[in-house]
């Protein structure tokens, strides 16, 4: 993990472009996500943060670039499958399963890793025992277990996940996406609508997630938060890169502030 | 031969036209398939039919009659089977609509029995002959209150303020609401012109075939929907230009290929379109594909 | 030991309850399919072939017709995967309307004849059963796997299940080819015990009459079908009942006004003619929809009957 973190690539993004119409969301960037980096991604608001994660994630396909996750293109792979390759996320509006309870919603990003194949999913539902369960059924709902614990949210276990509170669902969120067993996190601003003391444990909880040997991107606006645990920042502004750097660099950047003139954020 | 054949299209068409019409002014406000509308077609048809019959009435005494009845039974509609339905379940608006369906054609059924009835001739028949094409005179009767309808809604839609809350609620529920629309309103407003147009296609139809069934809605239904698609979701104009080509599309592949495949083709149309081209020929105003 | 009315009538219901779940099984997934009709003639038109023309048992040519019906399911099923919501529904619509254009132009089946003289089996009632019993086991074991919370979680919301690595892909077209399958089981039980069929038999209002039964029944619980199902089958039954009970009651109690117009009125309602059932029925699902959009049975409901040993979905 070690090595890995000392020089590897997790991320590389070439000439990434995506249009909306004549807009462009996205223009040509190049981005390079260090192995076991927290990188920060930030930008005014239509910046195009979240048009990159989609792209990355697959939920969009891009008009022109290309994205090499670990040494290899992923840009044919579905959405499903950049996940399995390693690549996980959360969603800035916060899209659970409403009527899931806390662990089922865990399980669900585990299912992809117990079962790779759709038809051995089909066997083990109808060959399992009456009443008894499967294997991996045990070991899904003790990883998502440990998971919960790991955040703090074992306690709502048995709730529906549209009952809990605004920060538990964005916890919940981070849980799913480290159930699925991902190299690389994408955090679409996890701190969005928490209060102080929340944001500061998340602080806490990212750095731990870094040292599971998983590499993040961070899409946030509380500068505080950014500035304190990023190992380097990318600042888009108009679906252009507009700099690259560490979180000192970045602060007296320039460019970037004037960027943020105008906006009510204390870089 | 072929020039008489699209003069027929254009006659099948007109009537697919003014179905759809409603369909899709009632799928742009409400995103639902309203497939009661169908029989609303059937009623106007009966309504214009006894009105001839007992009330002694002219054609023209029919067709407003059975626009009269059939934007009631559009506020019928609304209040029974779509305000008090829940909507935040897409599921539940259509199921209570098919049930309105449902009760409408066995009304029908149980009031007049399940056969064909002869619809008056109410017009007197004459032919027309403009080189190799022949008309008669209710076909022209038919295109002309068909093209007159289509102009007045196209200008109501396009013109006037109840037209443009219509054309915002479409776009978006929520933009309209704040931008002063009371969307209830014209949810009902859209169920009382569609509903009324297509009880004067009802009456036309029975013009057009002499006679009417409890079971014609079904079929209007169907090919309504069809329409609405090729012509975009929500897209009055769309729904006008595609219901004369479907009617055309029809008659020719059942002129030059056979009967049997006319409905083939119609429904191939509408699985190609789905699959390449899901905002319809001429684009949609409700992209939202929930 | 039945009587043939009482056996016609538990097989017709049980066709239902299998088309029902023909509908669940993609709906599980979130697909609304109204091609559940055309699965159901392909099914009984496969299964009647090979019985009537190349002269094969009824349970192997009823298991072939089911898979054929699953592959043209997963031929369809395979473009469906492109579109979502009133665009399924019209796709899926198309295609039952096809399937009756196709069985009315061919004359091998009969063409515009229909299809005549199916060999009628006497034992459709045992082979209804066992199919109810194993798509009952069949769906309460998926309900408590991995793949149905997948399943559900794609019904919930798609791209968080896409993006959480659920092969959203895979699992939609099972679900539906499974759907197909199981219609075209019940078609082909259809078609050996009805004896007669054509392009009218399996039309779009059959398509819709299944998807009801299952809106009616409940479509977030495995057991909404067979009760949706069950209800609206059996309805025009109840009534009929209801009618008899009616007339069994003393003269005295109802011959004076105005009770008496009231008998007069109920008694003439309640008979057992098609267009005042119909009306009674679509009446109903207006009403289901008012008052308990769910349907009658919920996960919720289910989850607080004390009997309930595990919670459904929950292993």
């Amino acid at each position: 993990m070690l090595e890995q973190t000392a020089n590897g690539v997790c991320l590389a993004i070439e000439g990434l472009t995506k249009r909306f119409g004549g807009f462009y969301a996205l223009n040509d960037v190049n981005v390079e996500v260090a192995s076991g980096h927290i990188h920060a991604l930030i930008g005014p608001n239509g910046a195009g943060k979240t048009t990159f994660f989609n792209l990355i994630t697959g939920v969009l396909s891009a008009d022109a670039g290309r994205i090499l996750f670990e040494g290899r293109l992923v840009d044919d792979a579905r959405p499903s499958n950049r996940t399995v390759k390693g690549i996980a996320r959360t969603f800035q509006n916060i899209r659970l399963f409403p009527h899931l309870t806390v662990l089922e919603t865990v399980m669900i990003g585990e299912h992809c890793r117990s079962y790779p194949s759709v038809w051995k999913a089909l066997g083990k539902a109808v060959l399992q025992r009456p009443f008894g369960e499967a294997q991996e059924e045990r070991t899904m709902r003790a990883n998502a277990l440990e998971l919960l614990e790991f955040l703090g949210l074992a306690g709502q276990r048995d709730a529906k996940a549209s009952d809990l509170a605004y920060g538990d669902q964005r916890k919940l969120e981070m849980a799913r996406a480290l159930a699925t067993k991902p190299r690389l996190l994408l955090l679409d601003e996890p701190a969005a609508g928490m209060n102080p003391h929340e944001t500061q444990e998340l602080d806490e909880v990212i750095t731990r997630i870094r040292d599971r040997g998983v590499t993040i991107v961070l899409v946030e606006h509380d500068m505080r938060l950014v500035m304190d645990i990023s190992d380097r920042v990318t600042v888009l502004n108009f679906g252009t890169k507009i700099a690259d750097g560490n979180p000192k660099e970045i602060q007296n950047n320039p460019t970037v502030i004037e960027a943020y003139l105008g906006e009510d954020v204390q870089l | 031969m072929i020039y008489q054949q699209l003069i027929n299209g254009l006659m099948l068409g007109a009537s697919y036209s003014l179905v759809a019409i409603g369909y899709t002014l009632i799928f742009g406000v409400l995103n639902l398939l309203y497939f009661a509308h169908g029989e609303v077609f059937m009623v106007g048809a009966f309504v214009g039919l006894y009105l001839v019959i007992y009330a002694g009435v002219d054609i023209y005494g029919a067709l407003l009659g059975a626009m009269i009845a059939c934007g009631a039974l559009g506020i019928v509609a609304v209040f029974v089977a779509v305000r008090p339905v829940s909507k935040d379940r897409p599921l539940a608006p259509l199921i209570s609509t098919i049930g309105l369906t449902i009760v409408l054609q066995n009304l029908a059924v149980y009031l007049i029995g399940g056969r064909q009835l002869a619809f008056p001739e109410t017009i007197k028949q004459q032919l027309y002959h403009f080189g190799p094409v022949t008309i008669s005179s209710v076909q022209i009767f038919i295109l002309a209150v068909a093209v007159t309808l289509m102009v007045l809604l196209w200008l109501f839609i396009e013109r006037s303020k109840t037209g443009r809350a219509i054309r915002a609620t479409a776009e978006n529920h929520e933009t309209a609401a704040l931008l002063g629309v009371d969307v209830n309103r014209v949810v009902l407003i859209t169920f009382v012109i569609g509903s009324g147009i297509a009880g004067i296609a009802g009456v036309l139809d029975g013009l057009k075939n002499s006679s009417i069934s409890p079971f014609m809605g079904l079929g209007a239904a169907v090919k309504g929907l069809i329409v609405m698609l090729l012509g975009g979701l929500g897209n009055v104009p769309g729904a006008m230009v595609a219901g004369l080509m479907l009617g055309m599309i029809e008659i020719l592949s059942a002129a030059y290929i056979g009967t049997t495949e006319r409905d083939f083709f119609s429904f191939l149309i509408l699985i190609l379109i789905l699959l390449y081209k899901p905002t319809g020929l001429f684009g949609t105003r409700t992209i939202d594909q929930r | 030991m039945l009587d043939g009315y009482t056996q016609s009538i538990l097989i017709f219901t049980g066709i239902n309850i299998i088309a029902a779940y023909s509908f669940y099984a993609p709906f599980k997934t979130g697909q609304v399919s109204l091609g559940q009709a055309g699965f159901m003639a392909v099914g009984a038109y496969a299964s009647a072939i090979l019985t009537q023309k190349f002269g094969l048992p009824f349970p192997v040519a009823l298991a072939i017709g089911g898979v054929v019906a699953g592959i043209v399911g997963v031929v369809v099923g395979f473009p469906a995967l492109r579109i979502k919501g009133v665009y399924l529904l019209l796709l899926t619509l198309g295609f039952s309307e096809i399937v009756q254009v196709i069985v009315l132009s061919w004359e091998y089946v009969g063409g515009a004849q229909g299809f005549r003289y199916i060999s009628f089996n006497p034992h459709t009632l045992t082979y209804t059963a066992i199919i109810i019993v194993a798509l009952i086991l069949f769906f309460a074991r998926i309900e408590r796997s991995s793949l149905g919370r997948a399943m559900d979680s794609i019904h919930q919301d798609e791209v968080a299940a896409e993006v959480m690595g659920v092969d959203v892909v895979r699992i939609k077209l099972l679900a539906f080819g499974i759907g197909a399958m199981i219609a075209g089981l019940a078609g082909g039980l259809y078609a050996h015990h009805a004896t007669f069929m054509d392009s009218t038999t399996f039309n779009i209002m059959l398509a819709v009459e299944i998807l009801t039964f299952v809106v009616v029944g409940g479509g977030s619980t495995y057991w909404g079908p067979a009760l949706g199902a069950t209800v609206l089958t059996l309805l025009p039954e109840f009534l009929r009942t209801l009618r008899e009970w009616l007339e069994l009651l003393p003269v005295a109690w109802t011959n004076f006004f105005p009770v008496n117009r009231v008998y007069d009125f109920l008694h003439a309602f309640l008979d057992f003619e098609n267009a005042k059932r119909l009306i009674v029925y679509g009446i109903i699902l207006i009403v289901m929809m008012i008052v308990r959009p769910d349907g009658l049975l919920t996960r919720d409901s289910l989850r607080r009957l004390p009997f309930t040993r595990w919670k459904p979905g929950h292993a």
